[in-house]
């Protein structure tokens, strides 16, 4: 029966004992005294008890010790009134132009809470693309050596005490001179007009690096006194004799971009590039067909190739091994026809003038060549400078005023320019350093950096370029612009003068509504009516002379070439630890200049030829009219024997001139090193000069050197010390033009040059009936692992390479260094092979040796390998560059430990800093050795404190904030700039739309300037990653490692002559 | 009782009574330090000392400090890591495999064979920890639930098995030793005089009464953990070599590295165990204990095991020939005649050809011999792994990396260390434990010592 259920909770409910009751009836059984216990007055006289003391101590305890673990404050401060323009985290880009002397290429400017970051092409209105120097001179911006305002009498002063200084010496008697660069500015060149006319100043230009001869060519054969336009896009046949015009030499931020355009096999034909030097230079090194030959040759050279095309020319002093490179690069030329082009680079009118006339010859001029008349390019003078130093050194120039230029390190006479600057009464310079120059001058009007300047620029008649700040000036500088006007005795602002000399009737009222202006500082550019172009008429006059005066030529037991690297240029970025670490393309040498030898002349001099960390080079004293200069000794294969060759750019800061940090030796704790009176010891040696002065020209070859040992031996910091692919066909590919072709509309795997790599299996795959070698499965099928599902779903980022294009020269690292953040580690540190760059150049020499070969000539195996670790005498040259490849079954990603990096669904091999404890089982483990460790806490530790602008509190302004700054004892390497492709994403997000192809693009891609990188969404079909991956040339390095990469290569290209 | 062949050598020479044994044992640890000692522990703790500085620098400063590069992750320090390993690997298969197979002879040996095995794990798992660029914070490796949501560690990932299987590896170890060790700490314990000795050997022995029960527990905790311990001796070194064998580096992707690395710990281990007994024994007396047959056992362990090393170096070049894979073959090629071709021939010297000379009774037996040839053993055996690790990776695939190795200071420093702390250890133990199983060798005193082989000889001659 249900009623009868009764549940108790207990026997006292049960038996409803009395005591039972009496608690039921209480809501609260058991009453608390809590009256009684307030008001007990003991509680206000206790002392703290035992346990309540342990438990302050405890939490005190806890507190200070959370309170010492606390990071450091650093204190964000909002802005007050916002810029218009600025949102914190967006970058703005401001489209500028940069110009050194040397380099002119318009550009974007990147920056990020008003500070410039970073340095791009600006390839939309543009003029060229940037290169290494370019690309990392963002970081001179922000160097601290830079001077903080005017000082007069080496010390600092109010720019009203250095203008009436400066005007009362202009008021003098005497020979009063202004000497500059090259001006290429329109409202410079009024402003030097106004100061000539105020004051009688003469103006002299000069460059650092001279074309004097080239435009002494120009006037004799075509009177016309300018640097002649070339237009690589035009020419299907170039031949070089010595001018590294896709390295350094002439305007190369624009060649290089239009030579490569034809260098596309796709199109069914390419350009030839015959390169005839004696060094390997980036453009030798990627030359179709290079002919080894002496300085003293050049001229024979040219005249042997007039021979060939219309046998005006002559063939003297040249050997069987170069007259065939003659003739081949002239059976090209002559199929070419006006669309051939021959380029010198030796500073010696002989040359030149050959050389004109094989372009007139062949009908080039006016299609690959043009003589402009308003070319702006190299307007030095090399005589006038000349006899501004011998009145210098007489003592008849009075003042002197420096602009752009440091002829006390560049000059061909430095000495002679130095003492004879001692001479000059008043000198003024309006260098951003206390450099050579100026520290020997009586004041200092620094001049902004060019990204805190505005400025224009005319390289060609229908346009000028602009260049607008991008931060206002760190430091108490003056245009210099504004400085020739003081000193004219008119107070006016660049900015203004600037907008006056484009229109004579603005008043800053207009500051904002002139619209064509606007537009034109929006697009880097004003369009200006060009004058019409008349076509130059070749007198040919000084051929003959030419001729003869080559004829002549004879070398000594050794002859010199100067040239200059690609990373440093002419020095004036000396300072740039950037520039310092970045290996030079063809040496792959860091934080050095050196003589490059021939191996064969170094192993009869008894000279090291294998450099590595406990292996330093030998020291040689090169002897040059009396004048010497010992460095390491350097075997390059390619050079010709008895040939040298010296880098200038180096050795600047020999009196210990403050031109920043990186321009001086580091010590192995990171201190500088001083010589015997305590001065820092520079970087390399200077070797401008050298050569000395050849027909009123500086020359950049001398024909008689001596080169001795010395005995002594310095460390030089190579990041490769191996230098050729080991006949390893699946890392490099190439082929020549010809086989391409024959096979150009194969499938993807199935040419000859490019076939996919297959692996044995013990199943009879191609259904012969046996089961034998033939049965062979793609190495892509294999699969261990699940796959990733990357393949059409979302994004897959993915790049591919060009070996074609590639040209190595080294853009991309700068790029890629300074948007990543990527610590420089300085030179002890790149000497142990701890270099950090995520995205490097492997450069490889072809052997004269294969397997094929030892098994034919009878060597053993590990003969056969030791004889293929050699380059060739002359070797071909391949550039790959190489980044994490982004495996889709990457060999790092299955050994960490802590799953510190893993892979993301967009494809991407990303690494997670903070998760990572720092075995380094991934960088053993990864077939491409691209992982980095941070072998130091770089941003901290002394070591680096000269070298590395994370650990200077003004260069680190240059710092990414999008890329975290590793720790020490972390992994980190390429992340496909997963910042700017994150970025990407949120602006399509935002946009609504589909992110389109092209709106995400990696650094190295965004800086190269032949295109050669190609990076997007691999699962856009339309986009052009796509298309470039799915090319019969495309292929995975290493594919038979089966790691499934999602960068891909390919094959390299040559268009190999024939004969 | 167990009843041995007379014509089979006696395990225990001179006419030992069990207190004989006893004092012998403990007479040591009663008396005061001899000089030897005094001096020895001077030296090497001076060494240690050194390498704690060294390793305190390496943490304060960053990996750089050693001499590895972009190229070359590990050579030193994960060269001391498995070479530490594989020495630890005498003991317990001496205490494990050889108690499961009744091998009496192993009861001289086997207390200091694994208090060696405990030293060398000790000194090994240094390794991993410093090598690590962020020890701080290392425990990341153990999978502790924590407050980041999913993560967890890479259960890939062949370093975490390392993780699991040495900490388990040295755990199992410990606590078999240690059992093993209380019926004598307790036997120290009744032999003390000084209360407060009488006190830690009381605490240290666990109550031991030396009851049947207590014997009978004894004997069953020991085989159980003998037969757990017995496959770890495999699995230890097996999941080492997998860190190698996992990868994709030629010349570390072999599928012969599990057996070739255990009976190359075998090989070494024994040869440490060789060098320490042969200089334990004289310092301390137990020539009565530890003599040539003891020592003839272990040179035939360290032959066989020696030619299996052997065997598998010559497999691995084959292989690399007649695999056909280009990488493959020029790891090994580079291995003999590359820039570290000294290390491999050295290699090859000590561990392949030295051990043969064992096969020579003379040497076999000899003490003197026996010493040199474990040293040059263990010499090659840091070799093998030194060009394992290093000529692998300094050229792998692609050329343009193709780097050096040049050790440092600091390299050298830390492994010198190591060996500063292991012998510093070692000598505290034969100080102040007992180096023998000395209740263990009372049970065969009856069955293998020479007096009592002599009376059985007799007895049988008269019957």
């Amino acid at each position: 029966m249900a009623d009868n259920k009764i549940y108790w909770s207990g026997l006292e409910e049960l038996d409803r004992t009395p005591e039972f009751e009496q608690l039921e009836s209480q809501e609260f059984p058991a009453e608390r005294p809590v009256d009684e216990f307030l008001s007990d007055d003991r509680l206000q006289r206790a002392n703290t008890g035992r346990r309540d003391f342990l438990k302050f101590m405890g939490f005190s305890v806890t507190a200070a010790t959370l309170a010492a673990c606390e990071t450091p404050v650093v204190k964000s401060i909002p802005y007050t009134n916002k810029p218009e323009e600025i949102t914190p985290g967006v970058a703005n880009y401001y489209a500028s132009t940069h110009y050194d002397g040397h380099d002119f290429v318009n550009v974007l400017v990147k920056t990020r809470e008003g500070r410039p970051i970073f340095v791009k092409s600006n390839t939309e209105t543009g003029y060229g693309r940037v290169n290494a120097r370019v690309n990392a001179s963002v970081l001179g911006l922000y160097d601290s050596a830079r001077l903080q305002g005017p000082q007069l009498n080496g010390s600092a002063t109010t720019w009203d005490a250095l203008d009436a200084a400066v005007k009362s010496a202009l008021s003098g008697a005497g020979r009063k001179v202004l000497l500059t660069g090259t001006v290429m500015s329109p409202s410079q060149k009024q402003a030097i007009a106004a100061l000539t006319t105020a004051t009688g100043v003469e103006h002299v230009q000069s460059d650092s690096v001279s074309y004097g001869a080239i435009v002494e060519a120009s006037e004799k054969d075509f009177g016309r006194r300018v640097f002649p336009s070339y237009q690589f896009a035009n020419a299907k046949a170039v031949v070089t004799l010595n001018a590294d015009f896709l390295g350094t030499w002439g305007d190369n931020v624009w060649y290089t971009g239009e030579w490569a355009k034809t260098r596309r096999p796709e199109n069914g034909e390419m350009g030839v590039l015959h390169a005839f030097e004696s060094g390997m230079s980036l453009t030798g090194s990627n030359a179709d067909r290079r002919t080894r030959v002496k300085p003293s040759q050049q001229g024979n050279v040219a005249a042997a190739l007039l021979n060939e095309i219309n046998g005006q020319g002559h063939v003297a002093g040249l050997d069987e091994a170069i007259l065939a490179g003659v003739k081949s690069a002239a059976a090209d030329l002559k199929k070419a026809g006006a669309n051939g082009l021959v380029v010198a680079g030796d500073n010696d009118v002989a040359t030149q003038c050959i050389v004109n006339a094989i372009n007139q010859a062949l009908g080039a001029v006016g299609t690959t060549v043009e003589y402009k008349e308003n070319a702006h390019l190299f307007q030095g003078d090399d005589a006038a400078f000349g006899q501004l130093v011998a009145d210098m050194k007489a003592g008849k120039v009075s003042a002197l005023l420096v602009d752009g230029i440091n002829p006390a390190y560049s000059g061909v006479d430095a000495a002679g320019f130095k003492s004879g600057l001692e001479k000059v009464a008043f000198s003024v310079s309006t260098a951003l350093f206390a450099d050579e120059t100026a520290s020997r001058c009586t004041a200092i009007a620094p001049n902004h950096h060019w990204l805190e300047s505005w400025n224009d620029l005319q390289i060609d008649p229908n346009r000028i370029d602009l260049v607008q700040p991008t931060i206002q000036p760190l430091y108490d500088t003056r245009h210099a612009t504004e400085s020739l006007l003081a000193w004219a005795g008119q107070s006016m602002d660049a900015y203004t003068f600037l907008r006056r000399t484009h229109n004579a009737a603005y008043t800053s009222d207009a500051m904002h509504t002139d619209q064509d202006w606007n537009t034109g500082v929006h697009n880097g550019f004003l369009a200006v009516a060009a004058p019409e172009m008349v076509a130059p008429t070749y007198s040919g006059t000084a051929l003959s002379g030419a001729l003869a005066a080559v004829k002549g030529r004879k070398g000594g037991a050794f002859e010199l070439d100067l040239y200059r690297k690609v990373t440093m240029g002419d020095g004036q970025q000396a300072g740039n630890p950037m520039l310092q670490e970045t290996p030079d393309p063809i040496t792959k040498t860091t934080w050095d200049n050196y003589v490059t030898m021939a191996r064969s002349d170094m192993e009869a001099m008894g000279l090291n030829t294998y450099i590595a960390e406990k292996d330093p080079a030998s020291v040689v004293k090169v002897t040059v009219n009396g004048q010497s200069l010992e460095l390491p000794a350097f075997a390059q294969p390619g050079q010709m024997p008895g040939t040298v060759g010296i880098a200038l750019g180096y050795g600047r800061g020999e009196g210990g001139e403050a031109i920043g940090k990186a321009a001086f030796q580091v010590g192995p704790g990171g201190e500088h090193l001083a010589d015997a009176n305590g001065q820092p010891v520079p970087v390399g040696k200077n070797a401008f000069g050298l050569a000395g002065m050849v027909d009123g020209h500086p020359a950049n070859a001398a024909y008689d050197v001596s080169i001795e040992a010395t005995g002594a031996t310095h460390f030089l910091a190579c990041t490769q010390l191996h230098h050729t692919y080991m006949g390893r066909n699946s890392v490099v590919k190439e082929t020549t033009l010809g086989d391409y072709l024959a096979e150009a509309d194969s499938k993807r795997g199935e040419a000859s040059w490019n076939r996919v790599i297959g692996l044995n299996v013990h199943d009879d795959v191609n259904g012969d009936g046996q089961i034998n070698a033939l049965d062979k499965k793609a190495a892509g099928e294999f699969d261990m692992w699940h796959e990733h599902a990357v393949d059409g779903v979302g994004h897959r980022w993915g790049m591919a390479i060009d070996l074609t294009s590639c040209i190595g020269c080294s853009a991309c690292v700068t790029a890629c260094h300074i948007e990543n953040n990527v610590p420089v580690v300085g030179k002890d540190e790149v000497l142990r092979h701890r270099d950090m760059h995520w995205m490097r150049i492997d450069r490889y020499y072809a052997s004269d040796w294969d397997k094929e070969r030892g098994a034919e000539e009878g060597l053993g195996v590990i003969s056969t390998y030791a004889k293929m670790e050699e380059p060739g005498a002359n070797p071909q040259t391949v550039h790959m560059p190489m980044m994490c490849q982004h495996c889709n079954h990457a060999p790092c990603e299955t050994v960490c430990p802590v799953a510190a990096t893993t892979h993301s669904n967009e494809g991407v091999n990303q690494m997670t800093y903070n998760r990572c404890i720092g075995t380094r089982y991934c960088a053993n483990n990864c077939p491409f050795k691209v992982r980095r460790f941070n072998w130091f806490h770089y941003p901290g530790y002394d070591k680096f404190q000269n070298v590395n602008p994370a650990q200077d509190a003004i260069q680190r302004m240059v710092l990414n904030p999008d890329v975290v700054v590793r720790s020490r004892g972390v992994m980190e390497k390429c992340s496909l700039c997963v910042q700017r492709t994150q970025g990407a994403k949120l602006e399509a997000k935002k946009a609504g739309a589909p992110l389109e192809d092209g709106m995400a693009i990696t650094a190295c891609a965004e800086a190269c300037p032949t295109n050669a990188i190609t990076f997007g969404d691999l699962n856009d079909n339309s986009s052009e990653v796509r298309a470039t991956y799915d090319n019969n040339r495309t292929y995975h390095a290493l594919e038979e490692v089966g790691v499934q990469p999602n960068v891909a290569y390919m094959t390299k290209v040559r268009n190999t002559p024939n004969a | 009782m167990q009843q041995e062949a007379a014509i089979r050598e006696p395990l225990i020479l001179g006419n030992k009574s069990y207190k004989d044994i006893t004092d012998d044992v403990v007479g040591p640890i009663q008396g005061k330090a001899p000089l030897g000692w005094k001096i020895l522990i001077t030296i090497s703790s001076v060494i240690a000392f050194y390498g704690v500085g060294c390793i305190l620098y390496l943490i304060g400063t960053g990996i750089g400090v050693w001499g590895l590069n972009k190229t070359v992750g590990w050579a030193w320090d994960i060269t001391n890591f498995v070479w530490w390993v594989g020495i630890g690997h005498a003991g317990t298969l001496i205490s494990a495999v050889l108690l499961l197979f009744r091998q009496k002879w192993r009861m001289a040996i086997n207390r200091s064979a694994e208090a060696m095995t405990i030293f060398a794990v000790i000194m090994a798992a240094i390794f991993p920890g410093i090598h690590m660029g962020r020890i701080w914070v290392s425990y990341w490796v153990l999978p502790l639930p924590n407050q980041f949501g999913s993560l967890w560690v890479n259960f890939n990932s062949p370093l975490l098995w390392d993780v699991f299987a040495i900490s388990t590896y040295f755990s199992v170890s410990l606590v078999f030793w240690y059992i093993g060790l209380i019926p004598d700490f307790a036997t120290i314990r009744d032999r003390m005089t000084k209360p407060l000795q009488k006190k830690i050997y009381g605490l240290l022995s666990f109550g031991w009464s030396g009851r049947a029960k207590n014997w009978t527990r004894f004997e069953e905790v020991s085989l159980v953990l003998a037969g757990i311990a017995t496959p770890l001796v495999f699995s230890v070194h097996s999941i080492v070599s997998m860190d190698f064998a996992t990868s994709v580096i030629p010349g570390w992707h072999t599928t012969i590295f599990p057996p070739y690395f255990v009976s190359g710990a075998v090989f070494s281990g024994f040869a440490m165990v060789q060098t320490l007994l042969l200089i334990m024994r004289k310092a301390m007396n137990l020539e009565n204990y530890i003599h040539t047959k003891h020592v003839e056992y272990m040179n035939i362990v360290i032959i066989v095991t020696g030619s299996i090393v052997g065997v598998a170096y010559l497999t691995e070049l084959f292989i690399s020939w007649y695999s056909g894979v280009e990488y493959e073959s020029y790891a090994f090629i580079n291995r003999f005649s590359g820039p570290y071709s000294a290390s491999y021939w050295a290699m090859m010297t000590c561990n392949v050809i030295s051990p043969q000379l064992f096969w020579f009774k003379k040497i076999r037996r000899s003490l003197v011999a026996t010493f040199i040839l474990s040293i040059v053993v263990n010499i090659g055996m840091w070799f093998e792994r030194y060009v394992i690790i290093l000529t692998s990776l300094h050229r792998d695939y692609v050329p343009s990396s193709w780097s050096e190795f040049n050790a440092t200071s600091i390299d050298v420093g830390v492994f010198i260390g190591t060996l500063g702390i292991f012998l510093t250890l070692f000598l505290l133990f034969a100080r102040f434990f007992p180096v023998l199983a000395l209740n263990e060798l009372k049970t065969i005193l009856k069955s293998s010592g020479e007096h009592h082989k002599e009376m059985q000889a007799k007895s049988n001659s008269n019957a």
